[in-house]
Formats: structure tokens, C-alpha cells, sequence
């Protein structure tokens, strides 16, 4: 089943290897964005089955951006996968609140991020 | 088909996806149009902002194009692909327009259909994260050429660290400017490790933590962020480290591959880390991801089952403090070790009660450790354990006339990991016992021509393979035939027709005592790194290769700083763990190719081939730098920061042999301590002495004492004697004159100083002949052209603007000296 993922980080670098690592490994197709309000936009637009958001950007950080998407009934049911470089007792009483269906580290194995999302996901592997 | 000015990742897509179709990359305009002018494209695939000149400046002038797809940036709200958008529509030869991001569905059909091929044959994706054949090698390719790409702007990063150390140390640094370095370093935290630097990820999250909330920074902090900067910056201009280890080969030819699931891409091991504490489970996983593992985390034993069951994990980290389900944990554990072969699991307990442990080893843990401990200690511990599964595979020899037991044999010790040689011939059985040089054999009793006894005798005469198990597969159990096999000198025997577990424990046990004894004679057992003898002799080897090559070899002695005072405080089993640490570091901290030892007490050796002095110090500087960034966790107190000395020893010009190179490096080692430790010093170094006609390798004249602390703290922690003055006529004096007071190779100068200014300095040092013994580095304010044109005029070597960078300063330094 071909399975459509969008990556919401502003840092080009690890963006465009993320996308690279999901479509030459898992063979999904990826849509990038780089910043919360383009990654709205596009969540409406193309309804992916799941969104990797950073969790530092600039302007929309990743938990608002989160926060909007479960608030639009359009993009509520799409499951929501942070990735942050930091996980502080602080920063996971913010995420409790998320609903989100995960939290991955950075920097991740781009070898393993596919893997790492379809096991959060519980999708088959 | 040609791809220009996207990511390498778009080119394989296409490529998968357009069966038949030969697709290439230009990441520029320049390579673009030297493709293009190549002809026999049937598709252009182009950004309108391809790097170098844009879409126009590729197919200017162009004759004989191919039809071209453009992809322009997104105007307003405009739907998906298709549709010029004006601009860029008389782009001479567009015949199709697609918008950023790249609809790359809409992409594949259009371009099929240009292509006259069938772009839907394949599908996207199948769900499954299960890589292709291959995928391993493209990914780490693409990987690495976006790391090519973006190493400039990430390395750009480090800056904003090093401007706020400076500007700790000036007193300047705003709240704006800290949480501006403290972003970036939570930035190069997050990415580097993805392009495999994971060391790089550990320093810059190291200073994120410094920079951190709103503790005052002073002297000290400023100093930190410098060395952290530094280290980063020495870490990024290395080579990555592959981010996917290749799969590893068969080890021999004729067999079938056992291929793992999920092939290439699982190549690194998998932990599997099952602990409620999340906060500890994530901070393991970081320190995993630096050692080439990959990490899973349960939250709970059926979160484990389900993991274990989805792949199995190579090690098992279980956290048995668990809250309530300590009984489903050490069931866990009895699972684990339950499976053939079994997992390996490390325990973590709250407690360290003897009968803990006890309950822990009866279950088949392979390792204990009690908490407190740091994620790099157990990290430490799992990859102790994956290295003891690591080891070379072992191969047996196996002689039988009857091709149906050989054929047995194999199959049932193949699958336990035991290369298996199998011989018909007992004739032939020498040749085949120096060509296979096994680690056990098997040899049937009754042969035609010769016997099994005989060949155990043969065996047994030559001091070879006097020691090699050898074990007999007998149909002939009476008391007179076993006493025969024994005395001839044999291990062990096996009753035909054997049971598969008894002749595969049999045989395996042997092995593993092989492989034991082995790994006993070269290493310290302690720490698992080569022992004494077992590094005189590779280092031998090593010089022996550098007189034959005419390199240079560096001979490294360090000894950990106070260490007495730890084992008196903290106990033997803190002084064990520390050394194992130090032990782990330098075995990551240097090239396979190295000997990293440790040669008794709290001192270790390492022996670099083709590394002088200056790269030996900087290694182990870097492997300093880490064991001070990771202090140990201590139950209920501060943690326990641990440092080295060490004196640096080079082949041929500090000695000719081991034991001359190793009186060197212990002189110096000794210098090292009496300066004041936690430092390493290359031989020949020499103090900065009181004397007033004194002789410095480097001169600060700087009126700033926050600066010209940091120049001398970075120039004395490499090696270099260094004077600081702080006016400009009292600097000049003291470099000139019939009888100068102050000798230099270099004088580092700022421009702007009390006094004389760094003009008057250097025309005085000129007029006075200094230059021709003293080369002049001026330190200029960014953006003042002028001034460094008119400082080169007067004679200085060089010049470097500030703020700087230490490590460019110090790579000038070195170069100034030299030249």
C-alpha cells in the first residue's frame, strides 16, 4: 500500500534527508514543508497518512502546529510524529497534551527512520 | 533523462519509477549545460533556481534541446502541477511547468508519456519499510552528498558558539546572544549524527546544556563552549562515519546465505532498551545511535514481546526497577535467554543485593548493572556484550568417509554459526588442516587407509596443532575404544548416531573456550583492550613498517590523573568502571589500525603508525576533551569528573626502538602531571621559564585580558610556551634591542593597543630586524581592509580578523611557524 508522508522542518538539510531516507527505503511518497504554516496548508491540501513535525521551527513551532492540525476536522484523524533533538521533563508535559502518536529523537539513523515511524505508527513492517 | 538542480533523492525516484529510463543528476547550472551539450536527452528535468546562473542560464544558447519540464517556486495559491506560471514561461523550450513542492505523482505521468514508457508499472511503495537491494549503498551515497552540500551552512553553526565565548569572555553576551548560540547548538544536536557524527551531536548538546536557562556564565563555562567549539569543528571537517554499515559478506564460498531479514539495512545491531524511566531509555538511545546501534524502546514487558517478535534484537538492555512488574521482567529475561541462540540481556536494577544477582545469572543475564548509571556506562555494557558475539567465526574440520555424517555435521553446526570443513579423504588430510586452519576437529575413529587415532597422533606431534580441540564422532563406545581415543590425545568424543543438541553443545563449548583462551592471552581483562605483550608485539610490527615506509610513529603513554584518590573514595568497582570507560574512548577515539592498550595500573599505551607528534596530540586531546565532557554519575553526590596525562613519543626523532620511545614519552607524561595534569604533552616541550632573556614560542601582545587568557589557555593546552604583554611599547622593547629581554618565534598582535599601536609595533620590530627571526600574525577587527593591507606592508605573515576562530587561529599559528 503506497503511503504518503509530510515533513514539516525548517533545516533543509535534515529535511531533504529524511525524504530521501523514507522514499529510497520505505519507497513512500514524501512531501515536504518548511515551516508550520506551509505544513497546514499542505496537510489540507493532500491529506498524507501521517506527519513528521520538528519540534524547534521558528514562527509555528511543532507542538502548535500540531495543535492546529488537530483542530481542523480535516487533518484531526492524521497521526502526528515529533521529532525533537530535546526531550525535557518540561518539553513532555507540553507533548502529554498533543494527543501525538510519538516522539523520535534527532539526530535519527536515516537508515532506520522509516522503521522507526512505521513501529510507532504499529504499521506492519 | 536529465535531473538538474534537485536532490539527488528526486533522480532515484524517477529512476525507479520510469522503468527503461536512464536517469542523471546535475546539481548545477554549470554541470547541467556540460551534460546538455553532451546530447541524446530525450527529458529535461529543471529548477527554475538551479545554483550557478538559474533555469535561463542552462539553456542559453543551447541548440538541439530536449523537451524541458520546469519546476518554478509556488506563486500565490495555485493548485498542484501543471499550468506556466508567467514568468518563467518563455523559458525558451518549456514544455510543461510544475510548481514547487513537486507533485511527483502528476511528474511521473507526464514524463512517461514524453518518454513513450509506462511510468505506473511500478508502485510507489508497498507500506513496508523493508528496503530494496541496494538501498543501503544509494542512501548512504545521497547522505553523503547532502552532507557535501550543507556541511558549509551546518559548520557555519559552530560560529555562533565560539562568538559567545568570546563574548562571555569580553562580558558582552546579551540573552539574545546566548539563546541564539544555544539554537544552534540544539540544531547541530539534532543533525549532525544524522550525517554520522555522532560525537559531534554529544559536543554540541553539551553546550546546549551550558547554554541552557540562566545561570551566569563566567571564565570557566567560557573556556568549555571554546574547547566544545573546537572539538566540533575538528569533528566536522573528518570525514562522516558510513551512516549504514555495509551487510556483512559471507564469510566463505559454497554455502548457502543465511541472509538476514531486512537485509543490508539491519546490518547494525538492534538493542532493545526496556524501561519505564523514558527519560533514561531516550538518553540511552542517543548514546546507542553514537556506537553504530540502532535502539528500540518497550515501555513495558508486552511492548518487549511484541518488539522481540517483530526483529530480534541483537542485545537486550532491561530495566528490572521496574514499578510493580519486577516478576514479568525476570520473566522476560527467562524468555530471552530461552531462545536459540539466546538473546543476550544486561540488567538494570535499583538494587545490588547479592541475591539479585544471583536470580538475574540463574535466568541467564549476561551482565548487572545498579542503578545510578549513566547511559554511556550502560551503552558500555551492551556493546562489552555485542563484541563478545562479535568474534571471528569460528570453522572446524571435519573428517568422515561417510558423506551422509559430513553431511549431518554440517547441517546442524552451520546454523549454530561453526563454518564447517568437511573431507572425505583421510589421505588428504594435512594439506587440508594448514589450508583450513581450523579451531576444532572432528575425525571419525574407523577409516579406510588411515585412521582417526593416527590422524590425532599425527595431530598431536606438531606443536601447531598440539593445543587445537579434537573430537571423535565413534560408533564404538565399549571402555577400550574410549581409552584409546584419549590417550591418542583427543578432547572428546560423540556416540554415533549422535542427537543434533549434543554434538552442537560438544563442539560449541570447545569453541568457546578457543575463542576464551585466545582473547585471554592478548587482552586485559579488565578492559578488554590488548595487554602488555600483546601490543609490544603489534607495536613492533607497526615500527617495523614505519623504518621499512619511512613514516613517523607516535608512541602515546597517559595515566589517569589522581586515580588513587578515586578507588580510595569511591571504591575499586568506581576505579574499574572508570577505566574501562577511558579504555572504551581511546578504542573509538582512534583508527582500527592503532593499538590501544593498556599496560597495567591506571596507565595505557597507544601506538598511531604514520602520525606524528602534533596529530598524536590532537587525538588524544579530542579523547580528553570527551572523558572530561562525560563526568561519571555517583549515587546521592556530585559526579565524578575524571581527567588524563599523557606524553606523546615519535619514531624516528625521540627514539629509535619501543623501550627509548617509551622513556620519552614517560619523561614527558612526567611533565605533563608537573604541569598540572589533565593535558597531553608531545616530547621535547619545554616550560615557560621565568627567565628574563627568556625564549616562548608565541608572544600575545593584546590589551584584552578576557581574550588574551583564551589565546594563552588554548596555545598552552597544545603544547606552546607563550608570553602575554598587554601595551604596545613595552612589548617592542622588549622583542628588540641589541639585547632583547624576549625572544619569540611568533608574536600574535593586535592592532589596536595602549601604548604604541600594532603599526608602530611591527615597523619597530621591522626596522630592527626581528622579523627575520619572528614571523608576525595581526589580529584585525572584521571589515577593516585597509588596516591589514597596510600590516602586510610593514611585514607581517599574516593576519587573522576577529572574533576568530581558535582552531583557524591555532591552524595559522602552526602554519606561520613551520613556514
Amino acid at each position: 500500500m503506497s503511503r504518503r508522508i509530510l515533513i514539516v522542518d525548517d533545516e533543509d538539510d535534515i529535511r531533504e534527508v529524511a525524504q530521501m531516507s523514507l522514499e529510497m527505503v520505505a519507497g513512500w511518497e514524501v512531501i515536504p514543508a518548511r515551516n508550520g504554516e506551509e505544513g497546514l496548508r499542505l496537510a489540507a491540501e493532500h491529506l498524507p497518512d501521517a506527519i513528521l513535525l520538528d519540534v524547534m521551527m521558528p514562527g509555528m513551532d511543532g507542538p502548535a502546529t500540531a495543535l492546529r492540525l488537530r483542530d481542523d476536522p480535516q487533518t484531526a484523524g492524521i497521526p502526528v510524529i515529533l521529532l525533537t533533538a530535546k526531550v525535557q521533563p518540561a518539553d513532555r508535559r507540553r507533548f502529554e497534551g498533543l494527543e501525538v502518536a510519538g516522539v523520535l529523537a534527532k539526530p535519527f539513523d536515516p537508515m532506520d527512520l522509516a522503521n522507526q515511524v512505521s513501529s510507532t505508527l504499529g504499521w506492519p513492517g | 533523462m536529465l535531473v538538474a538542480g534537485f536532490p539527488d533523492a528526486v533522480a532515484a525516484f524517477l529512476a525507479r519509477q520510469l522503468r527503461g529510463v536512464t536517469v542523471e543528476a546535475a546539481p548545477d547550472a554549470a554541470a547541467a549545460r556540460a551534460q546538455l551539450a553532451r546530447g541524446g536527452w530525450s527529458l529535461v528535468l529543471l529548477d527554475s533556481a538551479i545554483p550557478g546562473g538559474g533555469a535561463r542560464g542552462v539553456l542559453h544558447a543551447l541548440s538541439d534541446l530536449p523537451p524541458v519540464f520546469l519546476c518554478v517556486p509556488r506563486a500565490g495559491a495555485e493548485g498542484g502541477g501543471g499550468g506556466a506560471s508567467g514568468a518563467d514561461a518563455d523559458v525558451p523550450g518549456v514544455a510543461q511547468t510544475f510548481v514547487h513542492p513537486l507533485d511527483r505523482q502528476a511528474l511521473v505521468r507526464q514524463a512517461a508519456a514524453v518518454l513513450g514508457v509506462d511510468g505506473a508499472s511500478h508502485p510507489p511503495g508497498d507500506g513496508s519499510p523493508a528496503p530494496r537491494e541496494g538501498t543501503a549503498d544509494a542512501l548512504a551515497d545521497a547522505v553523503r552528498n547532502a552532507w557535501e552540500r550543507f556541511r558549509g551552512p551546518v559548520t557555519a553553526r559552530v560560529d555562533a558558539i565560539e562568538e559567545a565565548a568570546i563574548a562571555v569572555l569580553e562580558g558582552r553576551l546579551t540573552e539574545e546572544g546566548r539563546r541564539h548560540a544555544e539554537r544552534e547548538a540544539h540544531k547541530l544536536a539534532g543533525s549532525v549524527g544524522t550525517f554520522g557524527f555522532a560525537q559531534g551531536s554529544r559536543l554540541a548538546r553539551e553546550v546546549e546544556t551550558l547554554l541552557q536557562g540562566n545561570a551566569p556564565l563566567g571564565q570557566a563555562e567560557a573556556l568549555r563552549l571554546t574547547d566544545a567549539a573546537v572539538a566540533l569543528r575538528r569533528e566536522l571537517a573528518r570525514p562522516p562515519s558510513p551512516v549504514t554499515a555495509p551487510a556483512r559478506q559471507q564469510s566463505h564460498a559454497g554455502q548457502q546465505g543465511h541472509a538476514q531479514p531486512g537485509g543490508a539495512a539491519r546490518a547494525l545491531p538492534l538493542l532493545l532498551v526496556v524501561d519505564d524511566d523514558s527519560e533514561l531509555a531516550e538518553r540511552i538511545t542517543m548514546e546507542a545511535g553514537g556506537r553504530a546501534m540502532r535502539t528500540r524502546i518497550a515501555r513495558d514487558v508486552s511492548q518487549a514481546r511484541v518488539a522481540v517478535s517483530d526483529e530480534r534484537p541483537a542485545a537486550v538492555l532491561l530495566d528490572l526497577s521496574f514499578e510493580g512488574d519486577r516478576r514479568g521482567g525476570l520473566e522476560l529475561l527467562r524468555e530471552l535467554s530461552a531462545h536459540v541462540p539466546p538473546v543476550p540481556v544486561v540488567v538494570l536494577t535499583g538494587s545490588g543485593a547479592f541475591a539479585d544477582r544471583v536470580e538475574v545469572a540463574r535466568l541467564g543475564g549476561v551482565g548487572f548493572l545498579q542503578k545510578p548509571v549513566s547511559p554511556a556506562t550502560a551503552v558500555d555494557a551492551v556493546s562489552g556484550v555485542l563484541h563478545r558475539g562479535q568474534q571471528r567465526r569460528s570453522c572446524i574440520l571435519a573428517v568422515d568417509d561417510d558423506p551422509v555424517i559430513l553431511d549431518a555435521v554440517q547441517r546442524l553446526l552451520e546454523p549454530a554459526g561453526v563454518e564447517v570443513n568437511v573431507l572425505g579423504d583421510p589421505e588428504r588430510f594435512w594439506d587440508s588442516l594448514e589450508e583450513v586452519c581450523p579451531d576444532a576437529v572432528l575425525l571419525d575413529i574407523d577409516m579406510p587407509s588411515v585412521g582417526g587415532i593416527e590422524l590425532c597422533r599425527v595431530m598431536r606431534n606438531d606443536a601447531r596443532w598440539s593445543a587445537t580441540p579434537v573430537i571423535f564422532l565413534t560408533a564404538r563406545t565399549e571402555a577400550e575404544t574410549v581409552q584409546r581415543v584419549f590417550a591418542a590425545g583427543a578432547d572428546d568424543y560423540v556416540a554415533k548416531p549422535f542427537v543434533g543438541p549434543e554434538l552442537v553443545t560438544r563442539v560449541t563449548n570447545r569453541l568457546e573456550r578457543v575463542q576464551l583462551h585466545r582473547a585471554l592471552a592478548d587482552s586485559d581483562p579488565l578492559t578488554g583492550v590488548a595487554n602488555r605483550r600483546r601490543s609490544e608485539e603489534l607495536m613492533g610490527q607497526l615500527l617495523h613498517l614505519a623504518v621499512r615506509n619511512k613514516k613517523p610513529f607516535a608512541l602515546a603513554l597517559l595515566d589517569l590523573d589522581h586515580f588513587k584518590r578515586i578507588n580510595d573514595r569511591h571504591g575499586h568497582g568506581m576505579g574499574d568502571e572508570v577505566l574501562r570507560r577511558v579504555a572504551r574512548l581511546l578504542e573509538r577515539g582512534f583508527r582500527a589500525e592503532d593499538v590501544v592498550a593498556r599496560w597495567g595500573g591506571e596507565e595505557f599505551v597507544v601506538g598511531m603508525f604514520g602520525m606524528d607528534k602534533d596529530d598524536a596530540v590532537q587525538r588524544l586531546e579530542a579523547v580528553l576533551e570527551q572523558l572530561r565532557a562525560e563526568p561519571f554519575e555517583m549515587a546521592g553526590a556530585e559526579p565524578l569528573r575524571v581527567s588524563f596525562s599523557a606524553g606523546i613519543a615519535q619514531f624516528p626523532v625521540d627514539g629509535a626502538d619501543l623501550p627509548a620511545l617509551y622513556r620519552v614519552a614517560d619523561a614527558t607524561l612526567y611533565q605533563a602531571k608537573e604541569a598540572g595534569r589533565s593535558r597531553v604533552l608531545p616530547a621535547g616541550w619545554t616550560p615557560e621559564r621565568p627567565d628574563p632573556a627568556a625564549q616562548v614560542d608565541v608572544v600575545v601582545v593584546e590589551d584584552d585580558p578576557a581574550l588574551a587568557r583564551l589565546l594563552l589557555h588554548s596555545l598552552e593546552t597544545r603544547g606552546y610556551t607563550s608570553r602575554w604583554i598587554a601595551d604596545g611599547r613595552e612589548a617592542a622593547d622588549a622583542l628588540t634591542g641589541s639585547r632583547p629581554s624576549l625572544r619569540a618565534r611568533l608574536v600574535l598582535l593586535d592592532i589596536d593597543l595602549p601604548g604604541m599601536d600594532g603599526h608602530a609595533v611591527l615597523r619597530r620590530l621591522s626596522r630592527d630586524r626581528v622579523l627575520e627571526r619572528t614571523r608576525v600574525i595581526v589580529l584585525t577587527v572584521r571589515a577593516h581592509e585597509a588596516e591589514v593591507v597596510q600590516a602586510l606592508e610593514e611585514g607581517a605573515f599574516d593576519h587573522v580578523s576577529k572574533p576568530f576562530s581558535v582552531p583557524i587561529l591555532l591552524h595559522r599559528i602552526r602554519r606561520a611557524m613551520v613556514a
